[in-house]
């Protein structure tokens, strides 16, 4: 499915996608093309990109590519898949339920619950926010443990 | 008018001889119209007339006959189109066409005459029959057959009629409140008959013949709708210049036949198409295009016709662009609508939510409106100390409730403003007498055997010692009785 989606593989790509993706919502998604559960989020990601097309742009990130390891890092991406959200180059959090705001872990139940994920951050964006919450209900989001180094 | 005058004159003489006229009877070939309104005006003066030919002078007349031949004889040696150099008013044969044209205008008037006339005698025998049958050939028809028969069982109407028809007609003979005709009125009757169907007969022979000749004389207008239905045109319209004085609204409705009885279903019925109908364009259109089909036909037709009219193209070249016209018009109207293609979702809050306002809404922001009582607790005098729930300035505040100047620690439910409109409303409408209106009078009054008695408010000004009204407290009452004691 992500042949339909834009892949980035290199740093420069990353960081000019960022950079560019001007007055819309940048969704990057983490993960490899190999993952079941990547795969379902990437069937959801490219269905919907037509929707949210006029506020909303998405490409994927191929976590396995040396250059990306330093996003790994930073992002602290260590369950796959991770989608990060931006605007204007500003990096999203998002209040679900769980241990981590900076990054949505998993895949989406529904292709309407994706668009509406989109749509708040979108809207608390716009207002100046740098956190929303999450409008889904906690049955519809993935559960997910952190792994600690170590622990 | 020197042709009126000649027509009134050859009237005059017609008179004379009346009963001894014969075919070869000369009277001129500027006789016109006039001489059906003289036959018309004939009819009605005289109503008991009893001969037919005082009414039906066409069949007669020499100009008649001489078309008829003329028809006849280019019927027969067909069509010669050796006449394209020629200017057109000069050609003998479009001649005879514009007279055939106004010839069969004639005739349909004479035949609607001899209709009448027809109608008139049997009248006495069958008078239902002419509410039932309207076509005038059909109903000649119809009384041919039928002639003085009384049993209906006994007569054939098939092929006439529709069946449909032929049962009601043959119901309402069963019933019918006339009798037989004398023999020789039922001559005269017959006699019509026939007169109107070979006036029919020749009518059709007219009009094959200027059908035949549609090409020549009319080629744009051939192009549209066919020579067939462009002959009929012209016949009804009366000639190519009269059918090009028509509005197009008028040539969509020219050969409508006219409704059918009640009681059959007018579902089927096409409204408002005539002999458009019969074009090759309308009947290939499918069923609910056809209005409009008909509508752009008749349009597009009349516009030729107006170039035909003054022979503005020969060729028929503008005729057949118009028909690719109206082609790929009706064509365009069965294209499918576009795909939808799928939209993407709006930006959120960039459309603004709509306000929406009323009564309703306001009565429902009142709820939640600021009431006078917080308004006042939320002032303070100036160099007053408000008091507060806890005392000493602990607790909430009171503001201006209680203090000396409103003395209002209660505040009472004030009116909403909303209230206060209707209140307004409410008192204007209430029946008030002037201005002294006393406590106790009231519009409403109930006597025991009425029930409820509304009284107009300005007799009860006037009166005073009304059974249903106490004017012990009246404020307009005067004293009734003072006796001096």
């Amino acid at each position: 499915m992500s042949y339909l989606l834009t892949t980035l593989t290199k740093k420069e790509d990353v960081d000019s996608i960022i950079r560019d993706t001007i007055d819309k919502l940048l969704v990057l998604r983490f993960g490899r093309s190999s993952d079941s559960v990547c795969l379902l989020l990437d069937d959801i990601l490219s269905k919907s990109e037509q929707d949210v097309s006029k506020f909303a742009s998405i490409a994927l990130v191929d976590v396995d590519s040396e250059e990306i390891q330093v996003y790994v890092k930073y992002f602290d991406i260590t369950l796959i898949p991770s989608t990060v959200f931006f605007f204007n180059a500003q990096h999203m959090k998002m209040d679900s339920g769980s241990a981590d705001h900076t990054k949505w872990v998993g895949a989406f139940h529904r292709k309407q619950d994706f668009i509406d994920v989109v749509e708040e951050i979108f809207r608390g964006a716009m207002k100046g926010k740098l956190i929303v919450n999450c409008p889904l209900p906690p049955e519809r989001i993935p559960k997910f443990q952190l792994l600690y180094k170590g622990v | 008018m020197a042709n009126l005058e000649d027509s009134f004159l050859a009237d005059l003489e017609d008179l004379s001889d009346n009963d001894n006229e014969n075919l070869d009877e000369d009277s001129g070939d500027g006789e016109h119209m006039e001489e059906d309104v003289n036959g018309d005006l004939a009819d009605i003066e005289a109503l008991n007339y009893d001969d037919l030919d005082s009414v039906s002078k066409l069949q007669k007349t020499q100009r008649y006959t001489d078309i008829m031949k003329k028809v006849e004889d280019a019927l027969e040696t067909g069509s010669n189109m050796s006449n394209q150099g020629m200017v057109l008013e000069d050609d003998p044969e479009y001649q005879l066409i514009v007279d055939c044209n106004t010839l069969s205008v004639d005739i349909e008037n004479e035949i609607v005459i001899i209709h009448n006339f027809i109608r008139d005698k049997y009248r006495l025998k069958f008078p239902e029959l002419e509410s039932l049958v309207h076509h005038p050939i059909d109903y000649a028809r119809v009384v041919k057959k039928i002639g003085n028969e009384v049993d209906l069982t006994l007569v054939d109407l098939e092929g006439l009629l529709p069946s449909a028809v032929i049962m009601v007609v043959s119901v309402t003979a069963s019933t019918t409140s006339g009798k037989p005709l004398p023999q020789d009125i039922l001559q005269k009757t017959i006699e019509a008959c026939d007169r109107a169907l070979t006036l029919d007969e020749s009518k059709k022979k007219v009009l094959d013949f200027v059908e035949s000749r549609m090409g020549y004389i009319a080629p744009n207008l051939s192009a549209i709708v066919g020579s067939a239905v462009a002959a009929k045109l012209m016949g009804t319209a009366g000639g190519l210049t009269s059918l090009a004085k028509m509005p197009a609204c008028n040539v969509q409705i020219l050969g409508t036949k006219k409704k059918t009885l009640a009681g059959f279903s007018t579902a089927t019925s096409q409204f408002r198409v005539g002999y458009i109908e019969q074009t090759e364009v309308f009947q290939t259109t499918p069923p609910a295009l056809k209005m409009r089909a008909c509508r752009l036909v008749a349009a597009k037709s009349t516009l030729a016709a107006r170039v035909d009219s003054i022979r503005g193209d020969p060729s028929g070249k503008q005729g057949r662009a118009y028909r690719e016209e109206i082609r790929k018009k009706i064509e365009k109207w069965q294209e499918p609508p576009p795909a939808k293609q799928p939209k993407p979702l709006p930006v959120p809050d960039s459309e603004p939510k709509k306000k929406r306002g009323g009564r309703r809404l306001r009565k429902m922001k009142e709820r939640y409106a600021i009431t006078d009582m917080r308004k006042l607790a939320n002032r303070m005098q100036f160099g007053v100390p408000e008091e507060s729930s806890l005392g000493d300035g602990l607790g909430e505040g009171y503001g201006m409730l209680g203090q000396a100047g409103n003395g209002k620690l209660r505040v009472s439910v004030g009116q909403s403003k909303l209230a206060a409109k209707v209140a307004k409303k409410f008192k204007g409408k209430q029946y008030s007498s002037g201005g002294a209106t006393s406590g106790l009078t009231s519009s409403l009054a109930f006597t025991p055997v009425q029930g409820i008695d509304l009284i107009d408010p300005q007799a009860d000004a006037n009166r005073l010692g009304s059974g249903t009204q106490s004017t012990y407290f009246s404020e307009t009452g005067t004293f009734s009785k003072i006796k001096r004691t």
